[in-house]
């Protein structure tokens, strides 16, 4: 699991590579740490290369959103795949992200 | 074998006393229990037994053995008559309480509330009791008051604990100790049980009274009240204990659109939507989830698979569900996806079969 943190456009960007599973969870959440600490930025989570996303996932992306929506930022999700987008839908969390 | 007691002077004289008021005593007990029965009923408190009776000669015979001297005449001993009622609920102990207190004077000095003279860090028999006597006057009696799980607690404690021949070691009395507390635990639970379901029924109630949920139409702010309900967290917590999953709170309101869309007019529509698809949307998210490790769900799920399983039994196949997908999410062509995907989900389960 590959996870990138850049700058584009005045939004912080997470670039995500590879399973999103409770083994690469907690790496994953380190590595994401920035996008808690900034203010004032949307935030966008690119999962063009994200194959799978477990439960831990899920709730990473969700204490980046509670932590996002508690500074008044949003968190756009970009380019799910259809293996992903069933988890959301199932789970049904896919209305509580914005999907781009 | 029966053990044979000796009273000394005093003890056959108390005894002799006892016999000379024996009549008054039966009395005593049947109308102290016909007053408290018909309190009770009035009331509406149920309780699970009232037990009533007049000491047996034998069991005075057997106080008076041990302790005869502390008792002056026979108005001294307390429980010549004695009452038990037995609640459901700890808070109903107060209550029966309280209805003692009118119907009866109370013997301030004599009543012990045993609830609250345990230690800190201890446990054991939990029970109020009382000292009474009619307020037309006569011999006092005792009432005691306690709940189903204080009684089985104090009963057993009692058949294992005080038969004297053998003194307990301590870990079996530490054990009891535990045992008691965990009952104590239990009656709160099952008080704040109570206390959950009636809450429930009020608010549901005051939506009925300002209307019948029929008569309530559906709008931002009566699905807002309609939800402090909680009326989908039963079906939440049944799809969640497939995969012992956490249920995580997320906002309902975006899906009061749906509802108007698939037709939903009335509180009472949203009520009959739950009642008629609960079972199938069970069996579908089962479907789904059982065979995923997914251990969290957003609380809207229940909901979710309500509407999906109400497009379906309506005819709205595919079509139908990415239309659903559509307001739901979004408008996007993605929604297909997903859409066939539940649709062959679904399509394997019984409700989909019906004609």
């Amino acid at each position: 699991m590959q996870t990138s943190i850049l700058e584009q456009d005045g939004n912080m960007v997470a670039i995500l590579e590879g399973r999103l599973d409770a083994v690469a969870a907690q790496e994953t959440e380190k590595a994401m740490q920035p996008l808690c600490e900034c203010e004032g930025k949307d935030i966008i989570i690119d999962c063009t290369h994200l194959e799978y996303i477990s439960s831990a996932g899920l709730r990473i992306f969700l204490r980046i959103l509670q932590n996002a929506q508690g500074k008044g930022q949003q968190v756009f999700i970009k380019n799910i795949n259809d293996t992903v987008r069933a988890v959301f839908a199932m789970t049904g969390f896919i209305n509580i992200f914005k999907l781009i | 074998m029966g053990t044979i007691i000796t009273l000394d002077a005093h003890g056959e004289e108390l005894m002799e006393q006892y016999r000379q008021l024996l009549p008054t005593l039966e009395k005593l007990n049947d109308e102290a229990y016909n007053q408290l029965k018909k309190s009770l009923d009035e009331q509406g408190i149920y309780v699970t037994a009232i037990e009533h009776r007049v000491k047996s000669e034998k069991s005075l015979a057997g106080k008076l053995e041990l302790k005869g001297a502390k008792y002056k005449s026979i108005d001294d001993i307390t429980d010549l008559v004695g009452l038990r009622i037995i609640t459901f609920y700890s808070d109903d102990v107060d209550k029966v309480a309280v209805l003692a207190q009118r119907l009866f004077d109370i013997d301030w000095k004599e009543s012990v509330d045993k609830r609250k003279l345990h230690e800190l860090n201890s446990f054991g028999y939990n029970s109020l009791h009382y000292i009474c006597r009619l307020k037309t006057g006569g011999p006092r009696f005792e009432l005691q008051m306690r709940t189903a799980l204080q009684h089985v607690w104090s009963t057993i404690e009692h058949d294992t604990g005080y038969k004297g021949d053998v003194k307990i070691p301590r870990e079996y009395k530490r054990q009891f100790g535990r045992l008691a507390g965990m009952m104590e635990l239990m009656d709160e639970e099952f008080s704040r049980l109570r206390l959950s379901i009636t809450e429930y029924r009020r608010q549901t109630l005051s939506l009925v009274k300002s209307g019948q949920l029929d008569d309530v139409p559906l709008s931002r702010d009566s699905f807002r009240n309609y939800l402090e309900t909680n009326p989908f967290d039963r079906l939440n917590r049944r799809i969640a204990s497939v995969n012992q999953a956490e249920i995580y709170p997320v906002s309902m309101m975006s899906y009061l659109r749906v509802l108007e869309i698939l037709g939903m007019e009335t509180l009472g529509d949203i009520q009959r939507f739950i009642d008629e698809n609960s079972e199938d949307a069970f069996q579908l998210a089962v479907a789904q989830l059982a065979i995923t490790d997914i251990d969290i769900l957003a609380s809207n799920t229940a909901l979710q698979y309500l509407c999906l399983v109400h497009v379906l039994k309506k005819g709205g196949g595919r079509d139908g569900l990415k239309k659903l997908y559509d307001t739901i999410n979004g408008e996007s062509e993605t929604n297909t996806m997903l859409a066939d995907l539940m649709y062959q989900q679904a399509a394997t389960l019984p409700f989909m079969h019906k004609e």
